[in-house]
């Protein structure tokens, strides 16, 4: 079957049917995919030589973006997060929020230091709440320690069982 | 090697009845203009495939650093988030559509399609892809001439595929596969799914996205499948009613 190599000249179909117009393929004979793509041709002539296109990378930066950089400035270790998790939201999420529920109310009266401030503050309250409310649930190293020796403690006081291994083994 | 070994025996059964359905005298070249399946725009329903939230979920949006920017990729490109370049999901939803419809065309015309991914961790689903669709997968290594010599290094005239599918299109970060050029020499149509370092100008039907993630790998894995299953299931009904 005819076929013409040179891929950097054209493209796929464009070669293919200069071929068919020659003569040199056959109508019977044309790829498979030759009807498919003139049905449905693709958005851009799949040449090799086609130039990059003269456009700039746009930044993405959105309005929030100058709260989290002054609270990602104060608070280098923010400890590490679940990108897989979706249903609770991650700390600098909701700081931004209470942030800009701080903003709100102030109407742009009080400077972004004072409402980083005070954002702050609101944060720490509500898990100085939560930590009183939750108890002693919190999962520590400390706190694990401290329960292991409780439970030795508990252990050591209760009525020891006078068996010796020999005794079992011993006829 | 496998794969190219089975593409033979293929060949072989389906050559015939391959030749009937596409034998079209030029008289009737104006009844393919008419082809009810060719001008329906979307007739195997492949839009409603995905949503550009699975997309999102499935993080196709992330592309790589903004230094490692192919220009060629800018209109594809939403844009750079401190660093890393964004995909914009429309425009992939857009043209990963039209790759999926010319998926489910040719797989419907019988044609032979073959898939490709470089890269360990996500051959094995790409492979079990192929298998699943009864279609065929080369994740390996890829020896020169496997197409531009295929009838010397096989040793019988060898059909080769209509149509591939390259998950990912570089061999490693630098060179781009050998097959996507090889494909355009056959003039074999390719769909390619290019990231933010790739250069789409070959790649007949190009899909902007991230080629690296295993759940960006995996979502193309079950759409193609499912675009090559609706194709062939077509292709079925109009046969058993002929």
């Amino acid at each position: 079957m005819a076929g013409s190599r040179l891929e950097k000249i054209g493209s796929i179909y464009s070669r293919t049917s200069g071929l068919i117009r020659s003569g040199a393929l056959s109508w019977e004979d044309r790829p498979l995919w030759y009807d498919v793509y003139e049905a449905f041709p693709p958005k851009e002539e799949p040449k090799f030589d086609r130039p990059a296109p003269n456009m700039r990378l746009k930044t993405i930066f959105y309005k929030e973006d100058k709260a989290r950089a002054l609270f990602h400035q104060n608070n280098r270790q923010i400890g590490a997060g679940v990108l897989t998790n979706n249903t609770t939201k991650s700390l600098t999420q909701r700081f931004i929020e209470t942030y800009e529920k701080l903003e709100e109310q102030t109407q742009g009266s009080e400077s972004m230091e004072s409402l980083y401030k005070q954002a702050i503050d609101m944060l720490n309250r509500e898990r100085n709440t939560r930590q009183t409310s939750e108890g002693s649930e919190e999962v520590s190293l400390s706190n694990a320690f401290k329960k292991a020796q409780k439970t030795l403690v508990q252990q050591e006081d209760a009525p020891k069982i006078n068996v010796k291994v020999s005794d079992i083994f011993k006829d | 090697m496998i794969s190219t070994k089975l593409m033979q025996v293929k060949s072989l059964c389906s050559y015939t009845c391959l030749r009937k359905l596409s034998a079209v005298s030029p008289k009737e070249k104006q009844v393919t203009k008419e082809d009810p399946v060719l001008n329906h725009p979307d007739y195997f329903n492949v839009h409603n495939l995905f949503t550009v939230k699975d997309l999102f979920d499935a993080r196709v949006h992330y592309g790589h650093r903004d230094g490692s920017l192919d220009e060629r990729m800018l209109p594809y490109v939403y844009g750079s988030r401190l660093g890393h370049v964004i995909f914009d999901l429309d425009k992939t939803a857009e043209y990963l559509r039209m790759a999926l419809n010319i998926t489910a065309h040719v797989a419907y015309r019988d044609g032979l399609i073959l898939l490709f991914y470089r890269g360990s961790q996500n051959s094995h689903i790409v492979e079990k892809t192929a298998k699943d669709c009864g279609e065929f997968a080369h994740t390996r290594f890829w020896r020169g001439g496997i197409f531009t010599n295929a009838n010397k290094q096989f040793g019988a005239i060898t059909r080769l595929p209509d149509l591939c599918i390259f998950f990912n299109t570089l061999n490693n970060v630098l060179t781009q596969h050998t097959a996507i050029r090889d494909s355009a020499k056959m003039s074999i149509a390719t769909i390619g799914v290019v990231d933010s370092n790739c250069n789409p100008n070959l790649i007949t039907y190009p899909v902007p996205g991230n080629d690296d993630s295993p759940t960006a790998v995996e979502l193309y894995c079950k759409l193609f499948k499912q675009a090559i299953l609706r194709g062939k299931e077509k292709r079925k009904e109009h046969e058993s009613h002929k």
